[in-house]
């Protein structure tokens, strides 16, 4: 366990090294995730111009909500998607026998090896805009209320992680297919809705099905409403059932692999 | 004159049979594209229940609008222009166009015609089978100039959209990587091209400034033409003419990207 810990420092202390000696790009990604999220920010905005309610949740519970699920992205972006987005493109080219030859668990080598620090600093607007939401609705949260929305922020982050793995691992089966790892920011759209607004067949697929609205809806809540121990459980049943999907999904894939370019 | 219309062409078929490869690539973005009108459906209807009208639109009209924007995207929009042509500059490909009487603009868009044209027809399939739910939602103005008058429009909206695609890839010849410009060029058409909302739901001054510029132009113009987002004739006119004179600064752009790059080109690789 410590020595994992000691690679993954080992791998920050590198991408933190490499963000110094390329610091504009550093800058200019910063600056492009915040666009991306003051697009999202702007969208609500420019709704609650237009109606008071979505789903019964009023502009500020709304910008919480969609704050909570930029978070859990942002750090997802931070700690893994360079990472997971070249395992993508290795499976591809064959340049993944690099990782396979390391001394360690295949998935935490191939995972861990880049970080994005343009990512994590945004991580920091992401809850500013969560405290300001919360401080409009004049919420005050316990320590308590906090520690669980941090802990609930920590498995949406694991199941973000692995659905990421999961439309990642799809490479070990469909080589040609490039650009799947945009799906995921598909998916990840539907964090930003609350759970009201799901009905019928929608709410099935996605808020029973797929972990996508849980995400965001289980730590959400429990800043505006207080800790719900269903939501809690469901997000940790969620949580246990995405990670070993990734797993299993990743080495049945791994077992494909040809070390072969595409 | 048509001998070099003959090598357009081929390159064009060329465009076409290399974009059908990838026909499966396409298949699976449009599938995908399909959960974003998800998204949109549950997000806009949400947001109706608590109100008849928004912005003087029914929800019926403002999926249309939503619905129109995808399709306009997959007939008019660029792609990965921008970085297929920055990893010809990278490769050193364009080498061989330097050598050869060919204009590298010209065969670039012949190639994003063909592109556009799969991926036009691709995005159709996906829509076609999800036609009878949508049916019910669906209503477009009936006024015949507005068919008439979103070809041009949409023949404009594809100039402007692979010339900016065609400026960021141009920004190779300075940059390594060009990947930061063009996720941050994506956010920016994204919002002032109305694919997040319809322009027309900001506060008036902000869409005003947004006519003026070039991303306006790209989707949400043609859209807006389709769906009676502009209402009349003459503002549609209008919007034709400052339409065509940022098609016109965009290209005289390219053209100066292009000679001004290509003097620190220094033609390594190919």
């Amino acid at each position: 366990m410590t020595r994992y810990l000691e690679i993954w420092l080992a791998s920050a202390r590198y991408s933190v090294t490499r963000t110094l000696m390329f610091r504009f790009d550093f800058f200019l990604w910063a600056l492009v995730e915040l666009f991306w999220m003051a697009v999202n920010l702007l969208l609500i905005s420019v709704i609650y111009r237009h109606t008071d309610s979505v789903a019964g949740w009023n502009k500020y519970e709304m910008l919480l909500l969609v704050g909570t699920s930029l978070l859990v992205q942002r750090f997802l972006m931070g700690f893994f998607w360079s990472s997971l987005f070249e395992m993508g493109r290795n499976i591809r080219s064959g340049n993944f026998d690099f990782f396979l030859a390391q001394p360690g668990n295949v998935l935490f080598m191939a995972s861990t090896r880049k970080l994005d620090p343009d990512g994590l600093m945004n991580s920091f607007v992401a809850m500013g805009v969560v405290a300001y939401a919360a401080r409009q609705l004049g919420l005050q949260p316990s320590v308590l209320d906090i520690s669980l929305y941090a802990v609930m922020i920590l498995c949406g982050l694991i199941i973000h992680y692995s659905m990421l793995v999961i439309t990642i691992s799809l490479a070990f089966w469909l080589t040609s297919a490039q650009g799947i790892e945009g799906s995921y920011f598909t998916l990840a759209e539907f964090s930003r809705l609350p759970r009201e607004a799901f009905k019928g067949v929608a709410s099935i697929v996605f808020v029973w099905f797929l972990p996508v609205v849980i995400v965001s809806n289980a730590p959400a809540r429990t800043l505006l409403r207080g800790f719900d121990p269903l939501w809690g459980l469901g997000l940790l049943a969620a949580t246990l059932v995405w990670f070993s999907a990734a797993v299993i999904v990743f080495h049945r894939g791994l077992r494909r692999y040809t070390s072969a370019s595409s | 004159m048509f001998a070099a219309l003959n090598k357009y062409r081929q390159a064009f078929l060329i465009g076409l049979q290399s974009n059908l490869v990838y026909r499966a690539n396409f298949a699976v973005r449009g599938f995908f594209s399909l959960f974003h009108l998800v998204v949109v459906f549950i997000l806009w209807g949400a947001a109706y229940a608590h109100a008849p009208t928004i912005g003087g639109f029914s929800f019926g009209q403002t999926l249309t609008y939503f619905l129109v924007m995808l399709v306009m995207q997959f007939f008019v929009g660029a792609f990965n222009e921008d970085y297929q042509i920055s990893e010809d500059i990278r490769n050193g490909l364009i080498n061989q166009f330097l050598l050869k009487p060919i204009n590298y603009f010209l065969y670039r868009f012949s190639i994003f015609v063909a592109a556009r044209l799969v991926t036009g027809v691709l995005i159709l399939l996906p829509l076609l089978v999800a036609l009878p739910l949508l049916k019910d939602y669906l209503t477009l103005p009936a006024e015949s100039w507005r068919f008439a008058l979103v070809i041009p429009a949409m023949v404009f909206s594809a100039l402007i959209q692979f010339s900016i695609a065609y400026c960021f890839g141009m920004l190779t010849f300075w940059f390594l990587d060009i990947q930061g410009f063009v996720i941050l060029s994506m956010a920016i058409e994204s919002l002032l091209g109305g694919q997040m909302f319809p322009l027309d739901l900001m506060p008036e001054w902000i869409y005003r400034t947004a006519q003026c510029l070039p991303f306006y132009y790209q989707t949400y113009f043609p859209t807006a033409i389709l769906t009676g987002r502009i209402s009349d004739l003459g503002q549609v006119l209008q919007g034709l003419g400052i339409q065509l004179a940022w098609v016109l600064v965009l290209l005289g752009i390219n053209q100066l990207l292009w000679t001004r790059g290509l003097r620190r080109h220094t033609a390594v690789g190919g």
